[in-house]
């Protein structure tokens, strides 16, 4: 079987879709609302499985923050984020802001922060997943390094970067951004490092 | 962490699609009937604009092969075949059997698939080779529109022709499946 040597290449010009396409594939049936997969810039791709550990801390965080924000904010535990007519990737929480009885997907304007949970090794899709969400002018980025009990801060999107990366550690605090009042110990959002 | 901007795909990959799948996004209306889409390895590749000679190679190719065949065999210029359960291309000509059909011709139905080469020379001659030598095509002529020279591979077995000659300007070009396909090659590209 030759199918390797017929596969197209890195530079093959694929057909790119954009997000109302994308959503008529859900429609038509094509690809069941089940999946696990994003569009990141025209292209539909399919996300890692995510293990025991990971679920766990999307689970916890997203009580973290439920019990605390209550109706200051929606938490939207793996749901897509529009950030243009090309991208809706799925983070593992979205922060939005309180949005009532808004049914349509979340975009930009409506993200007050979003969470990435790496819990074994930073996880390889960050590095452009982090400047997919700068370039789309996603506010703040929390990259919760489990294994190494540190919670990385993106903030100041720029020129698809974040200019400003404040690394957190157990003992820090740490608050969602336009509701400062409301301050999260560091330690719970990252919860205790398993020990074998 | 630093934020390398890094195509996604270099460590995700895409969702694949099968031809059923593929079909469906026609009917739904989100890929267009007048696209220029092929359907590689489950992939929805775009197919390259066809240049001016690339046009005037298939006008005059057709032009040769009309009378040479007569009712031995189907003449579908830029249509589909289904290769596989993941791939559905478009060569330029393919020669199918002259029979009924209820859907897309699959590769068994093709007696000669023909790809006017300008711009897509490397890839006709690489991956589409090992794609329809794979499916059991007969026979493949890649018609090289600069060079005026035509790849004929043939005999087809353990997903590659055993078989391959390649026929220069003046030279006269036999279809092994189809005998009656028989001419000299000429500059078909003007």
């Amino acid at each position: 079987m030759t199918a390797t040597a017929a596969a197209p290449t890195a530079t093959t010009p694929r057909r790119l879709f954009n997000v109302h396409e994308y959503h008529q594939m859900a429609e038509a049936g094509i690809l069941d609302e089940d999946e696990r997969i994003e569009l990141i810039e025209g292209e539909i791709v399919e996300m890692s499985p995510v293990g025991g550990p990971h679920i766990k801390r999307i689970n916890d965080v997203t009580k973290l923050l439920n019990r605390s924000l209550d109706d200051r904010a929606e938490v939207s535990p793996q749901n897509p984020v529009r950030l243009n007519d090309r991208s809706e990737p799925m983070p593992d929480i979205a922060v939005l802001r309180y949005r009532g009885d808004d049914e349509d997907v979340p975009v930009v304007g409506d993200v007050l922060v979003l969470i990435e949970i790496s819990v074994s090794s930073l996880r390889r899709d960050l590095g452009w997943k982090l400047a997919l969400y700068a370039r789309a002018g996603i506010p703040e980025v929390w990259v919760f390094d489990v294994n190494g009990q540190r919670l990385l801060r993106h903030a100041e999107p720029s020129d698809g970067q974040y200019r400003r990366v404040d690394e957190l550690r157990p003992g820090d605090r740490i608050s969602v951004p336009t509701i400062p009042d409301l301050v999260f110990a560091v330690m719970d959002m990252l919860g205790h490092r398993q020990r074998s | 962490m630093t934020a390398t901007a890094s195509p996604p795909t270099a460590t995700t990959p895409r969702r694949l699609f099968t031809v059923h799948e593929f079909h469906k996004m026609a009917k739904a209306g989100i890929l267009g009937e007048k696209e220029r889409v092929e359907l590689i390895e489950g992939e929805i590749i775009q197919m390259s604009p066809i240049g001016g000679p690339h046009v005037l190679g298939i006008a005059r190719l057709n032009m040769l092969l009309v009378p040479l065949i007569g009712d031995d065999g189907l003449i579908s210029p830029q249509g589909s075949l289904r290769i596989s359960d993941r791939t559905e291309l478009v060569p330029d000509f393919v020669v199918l059997r002259n029979k009924r059909y209820d859907g897309v011709p699959v590769a068994a139905d093709a007696l000669l698939v023909i790809e006017v080469s300008d711009s897509s020379l490397s890839r006709d001659l690489s991956s589409k080779v090992a794609v329809y030598a794979a499916a059991g095509v007969q026979e493949y002529w890649v018609w090289d529109v600069k060079r005026h020279v035509v790849h004929q591979f043939t005999d087809p077995s353990e997903g590659q022709y055993q078989q391959r000659r390649e026929v220069k300007l003046g030279e006269t070009i036999t279809s092994v499946a189809l005998p009656a396909i028989s001419f000299k090659v000429v500059d078909i590209s003007r």
